[in-house]
C-alpha cells in the first residue's frame, strides 16, 4: 500500500514536471534581469499601436506575452522586455 | 442484495455467464470500456499538447467534447452498468465509504462502488468546464478574457489530478478486492460477487 502512494505520487510529480517543458512556444526573448524589464502596460502599448485590440498580457518565460485581436483574428504576441522589440508572433485561427 | 449460492450450475441468473468461466460476470460493455480508454487518450493527448501543438490540442478537446456527449446519452440509455439510474444513491453513500475506505473496509459492487461513482461525476464536470473553456479561448469574444483562460489551465490541472486519484483509487481496490480491474475494463468481465 505505501509502494502504491509512492509510485502514484512520483506518477503524479512526472505528469506535472513535464507538461510546463511543453507548455508554449515561445519563451526566451531577453536575457536581462526581471529588476531591469520595462513595463508590461508598454508592451501592451505596442501591440495597441500596430492595430490590435489588447485583451491582456502576461510574463512567459522572459517575454511579454499579449493577446491582441486584429480584424476578428487572434494573435499571441512575443515583446521583449528589454527595448520591447517584437520578437514573435502566433495566429491563434 | 446477496443472493444465496445455489447448487444448480444452470440457476436462474439476470447477470450473463462467462461460457467457460462460470464465475465471472459481463458488467462494462464494449461502448463503456471503448468510452473509457479514447477518453483517457484524448486528455493525455491534451495534456502534452498545449502552445506548441495547437492544433492536436484542439482537435483532443472536441474529441473529449463528443465523448462527453456519448458517456452521457450511455447513461441514458446504455447497458446496466453503464447507466445513471443509480448515481444518486451511491453518491449520497460515497462520503461514508471513503471513511471505511481508510480503515481498509470496502463493500463490493458489481458496477462502480460510490467512490468511482463520485470520480464519475466530478471527472464529467471538470472536463465539461475544461473543455469548454478551452474552446471559449478560441472564439474572438472570449480569446485572452483572463477568467476563461485562468479557469481552463486549473480547471485541466484538476482533471489530471483526479486522473492520479482514479489510477491510485483503483490499485487500491485491486489490492483490496484482489481482483483485476483494470483488465476489468479491458475484457469487460468480473468476478461474480460471493
Amino acid at each position: 500500500m505505501k509502494a502504491l502512494i509512492k509510485v502514484s505520487a512520483v506518477l503524479a510529480v512526472s505528469i506535472f514536471a513535464a507538461a510546463p517543458a511543453l507548455a508554449d512556444g515561445f519563451k526566451d526573448c531577453t536575457k536581462l534581469e526581471k529588476a531591469k524589464w520595462k513595463p508590461a502596460s508598454e508592451a501592451e502599448g505596442k501591440a495597441k499601436e500596430a492595430g490590435y485590440e489588447v485583451r491582456r498580457s502576461k510574463v512567459e518565460g522572459s517575454c511579454y506575452e499579449v493577446y491582441g485581436v486584429k480584424e476578428g483574428k487572434l494573435y499571441e504576441l512575443f515583446y521583449s522586455p528589454e527595448d520591447l522589440s517584437l520578437k514573435k508572433t502566433i495566429a491563434k485561427n | 442484495m446477496q443472493q444465496p449460492l445455489t447448487a444448480s450450475p444452470d440457476a436462474p441468473s439476470t447477470m450473463p455467464a462467462h461460457h467457460d468461466t462460470p464465475d465471472m460476470v459481463k458488467v462494462w460493455d464494449w461502448p463503456l470500456r471503448a468510452f473509457h480508454w479514447s477518453l483517457a487518450f484524448f486528455v493525455a493527448l491534451a495534456w502534452f499538447t498545449p502552445g506548441k501543438y495547437d492544433s492536436l490540442h484542439r482537435f483532443a478537446g472536441y474529441t473529449v467534447i463528443v465523448l462527453i456527449l456519448f458517456r452521457l446519452a450511455w447513461g441514458a440509455f446504455g447497458t446496466r452498468f453503464s447507466r445513471f439510474h443509480a448515481i444518486g444513491r451511491r453518491l449520497r453513500a460515497a462520503p461514508a465509504y471513503l471513511a471505511n475506505l481508510r480503515h481498509g473496509r470496502t463493500g463490493r459492487y458489481r458496477g462502480l462502488n460510490p467512490a468511482g461513482t463520485a470520480m464519475l461525476v466530478s471527472m464529467l464536470i471538470l472536463l465539461a468546464i475544461s473543455t469548454l473553456t478551452g474552446w471559449m479561448s478560441t472564439t474572438v469574444r472570449f480569446f485572452g478574457v483572463p477568467w476563461v483562460e485562468d479557469t481552463h489551465s486549473y480547471v485541466s490541472d484538476a482533471v489530471i489530478v483526479l486522473v492520479v486519484v482514479h489510477m491510485l483509487g483503483v490499485l487500491v481496490m485491486c489490492v483490496l478486492q484482489k481482483e483485476n480491474l483494470i483488465g476489468a475494463m479491458i475484457t469487460g468481465w468480473k468476478r461474480r460477487h460471493r
